[in-house]
């Protein structure tokens, strides 16, 4: 146990296991901790020996062996109103008049989590004429449906709809609050938890209940997908959580399934800005959204003659599939970023995943890890992609890529037929 | 017209790397550098005032080391820098860190009006675009997410017009000044800085603004202020690779070989995509 030049038992960071979260730093009454090199460093001779950064480490990367009491978690006041909030709520994101996946998706998901909690799953619905999505809502496992349905509401203004969603979660108090990470999912969510005060975890992959507590254990990828946290927010109340498409299982449909609908007259000021002028759908803009497709055909630098694209894209057709690439492609300006998956790119899930020449750097992966299949065609046995992908094939994609889909169109109609007979 | 741009020191995610024996990250040597989507968001910002006149104060929460990232934006135009950097401000998560850029917005406009804030879509290293919009809320100005284009700003009539990108489209919309963008990368890569900006820029003076310079709540910055926290962290289930079939010897037989391999495991996947008739 080291000590201090006055004798007292100090704390200690293992760099190795220390993540720069600072969380020690906010919490050292003494100010002894720094960030040095992205790591904490704790001052020993400023050091007190409390201990207080030990209990807040969430990586266990602090040595301190002085007895003490540590504090529990029944020892922290709740704030009395935490009662007060029941149920989970799902927001049901509607674009042109057609729900989002993500939605039905997270009600499966809350249905879940309501079960173990002995509680309804709540949806919150805001659009215009959307009494037939409402019903949908019930049909994949919602309890009560509250609607707004209001000309108001027909396209999506994220003032409006802040006010409209801070509105109804301060009338129905549900204790979670899940919503779509998409584009409007992700403006949205920080305007309600910023308005109601409340934490927010951004993106999750995983979402669990401890059923003692009640806590939701909501689980994400940071550091660039290699490290995943568990986040909770203790004494704010709903705790809300934005989560990524097509991660959570898409529910049964039950059309046979019961549930009440509630109007809700919303009572905020109708602004009428942002003033929306034009939008401009990306099919007749010639672009895509990588995201929705069910199989990507990735190019990566080592699949950058453009001579040979007419030959990929036949490839990606045959799979139903869509042309995406990595980084260096956009850059060298060969296709555009719209294209692009990883950090900067987009974040994609698909069915099928294949690169060719994608080396697979860890940017490119965090854009890709949730892929359900993932096909490495590569020259280098060594390049980091082909250490993950569920099957390799190690050689020229100019002459491998011509045998696959020879073989694909040979064995496809038997396989169909066989798809169609079951 | 006076434009803030709020920006974030991050790693260079490009130069991380996994170990790939202990399978942990590798930070050593790993730069800090100004969050891209940020700087982006300086860029658009300076050519603004170039264009219409005014001033750009650049802002950012973080340890004192963030300065150098202040420093790039001073030197490709930026007129101000200013550093909020606090013992009591360690632990923000973004509420408490949009309560925080909000609150020196707030100190910044009673000396000069703030009209448009910009912000990077996210921050590379959390990824959370979860600040951007928090400050709009506090601030209660209109907000503007993934704007890809500024088409024109009318100071008269204090309207500006951008393109964003939302899902599966591309939107152009209005907004009443004062705004908050946050922007994407293609809004235009930053310029090169000169020399003598450089110079400048490191010569330039940038203050440094704890709690009581802001006139913050104690209470509502750093981990006080923070309603989430962290439990646990764990590495995550490391996909796993599968069977490689090598082509070096025969390229029939490895194809042949693979294609038996999918067909068996993963026909479902095959069924639901496979689409013979497609022209190519």
């Amino acid at each position: 146990m080291p000590k201090n030049s006055k004798g007292r038992d100090i704390a200690e960071i293992i760099p190795d296991k220390c993540i720069g979260c600072q969380l020690c730093l906010g919490e050292c009454p003494v100010n002894a901790i720094t960030m040095e090199g992205g790591v904490a460093k704790i001052d020993p001779e400023k050091c007190i020996g409390c201990g207080k950064c030990v209990d807040v480490c969430p990586a266990s990367s602090i040595l301190f062996e002085k007895p003490r009491k540590k504090k529990t978690v029944a020892a922290e006041q709740k704030a009395p109103s935490i009662s007060e909030y029941k149920g989970v709520a799902v927001f049901i994101e509607v674009n042109n008049g057609v729900a989002a996946d993500v939605s039905w998706e997270l009600m499966g998901k809350g249905r879940e989590l309501a079960d173990k909690l002995n509680v309804p799953v709540i949806g919150f619905l805001l659009g215009y004429k959307v009494a037939s999505i409402a019903k949908e809502a019930i049909y994949h496992g919602c309890d009560v449906v509250y609607t707004m349905d209001d000309p108001l509401f027909q396209v999506y203004i994220s003032k409006m709809y802040g006010n409209a969603l801070t509105q109804l979660c301060n009338q129905v108090k549900p204790e979670i609050f899940l919503i779509g990470a998409t584009p409007l999912g992700r403006d949205l969510s920080s305007i309600i938890a910023t308005k109601l005060k409340t934490g927010l975890t951004a993106d999750c992959t995983g979402l669990d209940i401890n059923p003692e507590d009640r806590l939701l254990m909501m689980t994400r990828p940071t550091f660039g997908g290699n490290i995943m946290a568990t986040i909770l927010c203790r004494n704010h109340r709903p705790q809300m959580s934005t989560v990524r498409p097509k991660v959570m299982k898409m529910p049964k449909r039950d059309p046979g399934r019961q549930g009440e609908i509630r109007a809700v007259k919303y009572e905020g000021p109708a602004e009428v800005v942002p003033r929306i002028i034009e939008t401009i759908p990306f099919d007749t803009d010639g672009a895509v959204d990588i995201t929705r497709s069910p199989v990507l055909v990735v190019l990566g630098k080592g699949a950058c003659d453009t001579k040979y694209f007419p030959m990929l894209e036949e490839f990606a057709n045959l799979l139903g599939g869509t042309i995406a690439c990595s980084r260096p492609l956009v850059e060298a300006g060969l296709l555009p970023y719209l294209r692009q998956v990883g950090q900067t790119g987009k974040t994609v899930a698909p069915k099928l995943y294949i690169g060719i020449g994608v080396s697979g750097a860890v940017q490119h992966q965090v854009g890709m890890q949730g892929s359900e299949r993932v096909i490495a065609i590569n020259t280098d046995p060594h390049a980091p992609l082909v250490q993950i992908a569920d099957y390799a094939i190690i050689g020229d994609y100019l002459k491998i890529v011509p045998e696959l889909i020879k073989g694909l169109k040979e064995r496809a109609p038997a396989l169909l037929k066989e798809g169609v007979q079951q | 017209m006076h434009i803030v741009c709020c920006i974030k020191q991050v790693p260079d995610t490009t130069q991380v790397k996994i170990d790939p024996v202990t399978n942990t990250l590798v930070r050593a040597g790993v730069e800090s550098i100004c969050n891209p989507y940020d700087i982006v968001g300086v860029e658009a910002a300076v050519k603004l005032t170039e264009r219409y006149g005014g001033r750009v104060t650049v802002i950012t929460m973080g340890p004192p080391q963030a300065e150098s990232a202040l420093r790039d934006c001073l030197a490709i135009g930026a007129h101000k820098a200013i550093l909020l950097s606090d013992r009591a401000f360690a632990g923000a998560d973004t509420l408490a860190t949009s309560y925080t850029l909000a609150s020196a917005i707030k100190k910044l406009s009673t000396e000069d009006p703030v009209e448009i804030v910009i912000c990077g879509k996210q921050a590379i290293d959390g990824d959370t675009a979860q600040t951007g919009p928090g400050i709009a809320t506090r601030l209660d100005f209109n907000q503007l997410t993934y704007v890809s284009e500024i088409i024109n700003l009318d100071l008269d009539k204090k309207v500006i017009r951008v393109r964003r990108e939302i899902e599966g489209a591309s939107q152009i919309i209005e907004a009443n000044l004062p705004v908050l963008l946050t922007v994407e990368l293609q809004l235009g890569a930053p310029r090169y800085a000169s020399l003598p900006n450089l110079i400048k820029a490191l010569r330039q003076d940038i203050p440094v603004w704890g709690v009581k310079e802001i006139g913050a709540d104690p209470d509502m910055v750093g981990l006080k202020g923070s309603p989430t926290s962290v439990k646990s962290i764990f590495a995550p289930p490391p996909r796993k690779g599968g069977p490689v079939f090598d082509t070096s010897d025969s390229l029939e037989n490895a194809i042949t070989t693979f294609l038996d391999t999918l067909f068996q495991k993963d026909a479902s996947i095959l069924a639901e995509v496979l689409n013979p008739d497609s022209k190519g």
